[in-house]
């Protein structure tokens, strides 16, 4: 038990040196990069305002020796302090705040619904390798593995909801809709929907083809052969003893994945117009809103550290072998 | 394995030679490979066959696909040919794609050789480094350095490389790490060779296979890097790219779907050729996983 | 009357014929080696008579019979029994450990509830009582620190501890006969002799019957009452041990017996020794 807060107290030491250095290089790229530092955290506002810009070098402690500057700027980012958006003049982390739950909810559910079903699409192949259904994990894996996300969506549209009319375009809620927090959250669900579909079964197409691989492997090992030399009946084989390992790989997929899952998501929130951390993000570079553009990087990066810590412990919970202490 | 399973790694016997007739009996890599080498080839010698300008307006706005008054796939809101904007934005796609990729494995091969090669504390340094950059969502991170960049087609180009090169480098580590112990390496390393040699000669030739499978990988995540970025309006909006056509056609999604759809279709396609000579490169490297 | 009857089991892959016409009995109670070298058919014949062979392999049963005598004195032919049956038979009536300890234990289970599975599936015993029944074969196995042990996982056991926990998961639910599929190949010397010594002594405490499959003649001096010689997927000799040893007819059967190393046991004698049980345990 000591061992074990030892050993997350590690990773979690780990995780915050990470996110430091990310931190670090973020400040680092925005000095080497061409043109005025101060130019690019004015933003529209700052062009050609000399008075400004000035304003903008006191601020931020521009005019400072660089090693200064980046002590004020990782002191500042440790005390959560991510600057002032030059569009909306609010703190930065506060509106990245406001939106979090857009974003979490649309990559959560995308998680959910292709780890889930990739699950059970490879366990279900891997019992019938030669079948139809088997090549069709091949075959969606690699179209999956091709197709652009944010094209998925955009004829997810055009079927679902032009053709059919079945489903909302965008948005997270219809303003029209009065009714009491039932009849809304069936609304918010029902435009989660498609943009949750589109974003996760691209990954759907990869976990449903690494579940199978692996739940083959495991299939074929010592172990399983024991299992059915005990009596015990295939249904048991199968999920209980094959399944739990046959999960370790997809779980550290989908964990080494939550970087790109955020990615996938930032284009779908655009095209759903999804009120997200993404479309956030696309809105504040147009505005040359820097401070914004920055602090979405770096609250992102601290995003994937904790998902990619999360991962680790469910890893631990699923796999004893993974010893106390150890790495990945 | 069991005693029951038999082993046999023909690719070990027969060498490079039998992974490469491995990869002509794989029908769906052979048929990929074709199919990529024609888009290829549309896209260097399309646009002065069809000869039609992707940005002028060739006929009536939205005109659907094979409507008799237009072109083959369409037009846009502006009367431009969606088929003439497919061959030639195709140009800019792939050109952008394959040095990106090959931008992305170059520096990965560099870190990733370095790192598994030395070991010890050079190893901890760029993993650590690597980390970094794995940390920041990847799409944001190219977003970030254009921004930081301004646009143009080469600059594009090097975000993409400079956010995908983890991927690789990762990888070449691990393989320099499993071929740095074998025999061969050892017996190289006996007879005085200098490092750069047993890395670039001994070790590195040994380490191909997954390397080559990953490159082909890479070049698709750039072609829907660069997809994505044009869609989103971050690239120079004079190069007509797949992306670009799909993002300035977006507002038109519901009135006119082909606009969208043909880019598209032509990514998707493309990806897959690219993806099925991966998988059939994977297959022939590593018979036993056929299948999987 | 014999407890397993064999004949003319005939198992294929493809084309190959991986166990061609096999004839031989188990009788209640005693020790039957199965020797051959590699490839010669022992695995395969032992997982057709658990009808494991077809599962997950390209493996076809042809023609055969497996006449097992069940407790009540009725025979039935395991070839002929369909799945449900054979689940009841598995673990119970017969039971089976493998060559490889370290890989045959599931990883992410601790070994004291891979015992307690086999009880809860034959005798569905509550969880608790399971474990405690599980909790005794780590006394019969002579595993020491029961307690502390019956919580670990294999990944922290040694290879002769995970043989023993699979030896304790074969027995757990009394068997009449159990197949031991070359159990110490995979195991240092001296384990290899604590792993056959403790079989050898279970099996006179239990009274159940063993097939011990090896490809060591010399593990057979020691502990086989009679041995059936495998070759090319062909039962090539069978007879009693010191019949076997003293005047072997093939060929094939005078090289294993030539290669046992004159060591150990069966050093500066010409016969085969009875294995001796005091003090080879620990
Ligand atoms: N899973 C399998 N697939 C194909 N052939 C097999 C398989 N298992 C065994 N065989 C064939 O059956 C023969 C006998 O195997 P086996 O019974 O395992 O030999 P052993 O006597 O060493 O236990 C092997 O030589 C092999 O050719
Ligand atoms: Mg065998």
């Amino acid at each position: 038990m000591i061992a074990l807060a030892r050993s997350i107290g590690i990773r979690l030491g780990q995780a915050i040196g990470l996110l430091l250095a990310v931190v670090v290089i973020v400040f680092l790229m925005i000095q080497i990069a061409p043109g005025d530092a101060a130019l690019y955290l004015a933003g529209e506002q700052g062009v050609g305002d000399a008075e400004f810009l000035a304003k903008i070098r006191a601020d931020y402690g521009l005019d400072q020796p660089l090693l200064v500057q980046l002590g004020t700027y990782v002191g500042n980012v440790a005390q959560l302090d991510l600057g002032e958006s030059t569009y909306f003049s609010q703190p930065v982390l506060g509106l990245i705040l406001d939106r979090l739950v857009a974003t979490a909810l649309l990559a959560g559910a995308a998680l959910l619904f292709s780890v889930t079903i990739g699950v059970a699409l490879g366990v279900f192949t891997a019992r019938r390798p030669e079948s139809p259904a088997s090549h069709g994990v091949t075959v969606m894996s690699l179209v999956g593995f091709a197709t652009p996300v944010f094209w998925l969506a955009l004829m997810f549209i055009v079927v679902f909801a032009a053709k059919w009319g079945i489903l909302p375009v965008g948005g997270i809620e219809d303003v029209r809709y009065e009714g009491g927090w039932f009849g809304e959250t069936i609304d918010m669900l029902q435009h989660l929907v498609l943009p949750a579909i589109s974003l996760g079964i691209i990954y759907l197409a990869i976990y449903s083809r690494l579940a199978r691989a692996s739940m083959l492997e495991v299939l074929e090992s010592d172990y399983i052969r024991t299992a059915r030399a005990k009596g015990a009946h295939e249904r048991v084989v199968v999920y209980k003893h094959a399944l739990r390992n046959g999960i370790i790989p997809v779980v550290t997929a989908a964990g080494l994945q939550i970087g790109n899952l955020l990615s996938g998501a930032l284009l779908v929130e655009f095209v759903f117009a999804w009120p997200g951390i993404g479309r956030l993000m696309i809105t504040s570079i147009f505005r040359r809103d820097s401070p914004m553009v920055v602090g979405i990087v770096i609250f992102s990066a601290a995003m994937v550290i904790i998902a990619n810590l999360l991962t680790d412990l469910v890893y631990r919970l699923i796999d004893p072998r993974i010893r106390v202490g150890g790495s990945r | 394995m069991t005693d029951l399973g038999i082993a046999i790694d023909p690719s070990v016997e027969a060498g490079g030679r039998g992974a490469f007739r491995m990869f002509l009996r794989n029908k769906a890599a052979v048929a990929g490979l074709v199919v990529f080498t024609f888009i290829v080839l549309v896209t260097i010698f399309g646009p002065p066959i069809y000869g039609v300008e992707a940005h002028k307006m060739a006929a009536g706005p939205f005109l659907g696909p094979g409507d008799d008054a237009g072109p083959l796939l369409g037009t846009d809101y502006l009367g431009r040919d969606i088929l003439a904007g497919v061959i030639t934005g195709g140009r800019t796609t792939l050109f952008v794609a394959a040095v990106a990729g090959a931008m992305a494995m170059g520096l990965g091969l560099v870190v990733g050789s370095l790192a598994g090669y030395f070991g010890g504390w050079i190893d901890a340094l760029l993993m650590r480094f690597t980390e970094i950059f794995q940390a920041m969502p990847s799409l944001l991170f190219s977003l970030v350095l254009i921004y930081l960049m301004g646009p143009g087609t080469w600059k594009e180009t090097l975000a993409i490389g400079l956010t995908l090169w983890a991927l690789p480098a990762r990888l070449t580590r691990a393989e320099f790490l499993r071929v740095r112990e074998m025999e061969f390496v050892k017996a190289s390393r006996a007879i005085g060779s200098s490092d750069l040699r047993i890395m670039t000669r001994t070790i590195l030739p040994n380490a191909m296979p997954p390397l080559l499978v990953a490159a082909t990988l890479l070049v698709v995540i750039a072609i829907l890097f660069h997809a994505g970025l044009a869609f989103l309006g971050m690239v120079d909006i004079n190069t007509i790219s797949w992306g670009s056509i799909m993002g300035k056609n977006r507002g038109y999604t519901l009135t006119a779907w082909w606009t969208v759809a043909f880019p598209g279709i032509a990514i998707v396609i493309t990806g897959l050729s690219i993806a099925l000579v991966g998988d059939g490169l994977q297959d022939a490297f590593n018979p036993k996983l056929r299948g999987r | 009357m014999a407890l397993l009857a064999l004949n003319d089991l005939t198992v294929t892959f493809d084309d190959f014929t991986a166990v061609d016409s096999v004839n031989f009995t188990i009788e209640p109670g005693e020790t039957l080696g199965v020797v051959g070298e590699s490839g010669s058919g022992k695995s395969v014949t032992a997982l057709s008579i658990m009808r494991l062979i077809e599962m997950g392999t390209r493996a076809k049963i042809e023609r055969g019979q497996a006449e097992f005598t069940m407790p009540d004195g009725s025979t039935i032919d395991l070839l002929k029994q369909n799945e449900t049956t054979m689940r009841s038979i598995r673990g119970n009536q017969i039971a089976m450990i493998f060559q490889e300890p370290l890989t045959s234990l599931n990883p992410v289970y601790p070994v004291g509830e891979q015992i307690a599975e086999s009880l809860r599936i034959h005798e569905r015993l509550s969880r608790k009582a399971a474990m405690a029944r599980a909790r005794q074969m780590f006394d019969l196995v002579r595993i020491p620190e029961a307690d502390k042990r019956i919580r670990q996982y294999p990944h922290e056991m040694s290879g002769g501890m995970r043989q023993r926990i699979m030896i304790a998961i074969a027995l757990c639910c009394g068997p009449r006969l159990l197949i031991a599929d070359e159990p110490t190949t995979a195991l240092d010397v001296t384990i290899q002799a604590q792993i056959l010594g403790l079989i050898k002594q279970l099996q006179v405490e239990t009274g159940t019957a063993v097939m011990l499959i090896t490809h060591d003649m010399g593990v057979i001096a020691e502990v086989a009452d009679r041995v059936v010689v495998m070759n090319q997927s062909k039962v090539v000799e069978q007879g009693p041990v010191d019949q076997i040893f003293h005047s072997a007819k093939e060929p094939y059967t005078q090289g294993l017996i030539s290669a046992v190393p004159r060591l150990g046991s069966m050093a500066g004698k010409d016969d085969p020794e009875a294995f001796h049980l005091a003090g080879s345990l620990q």
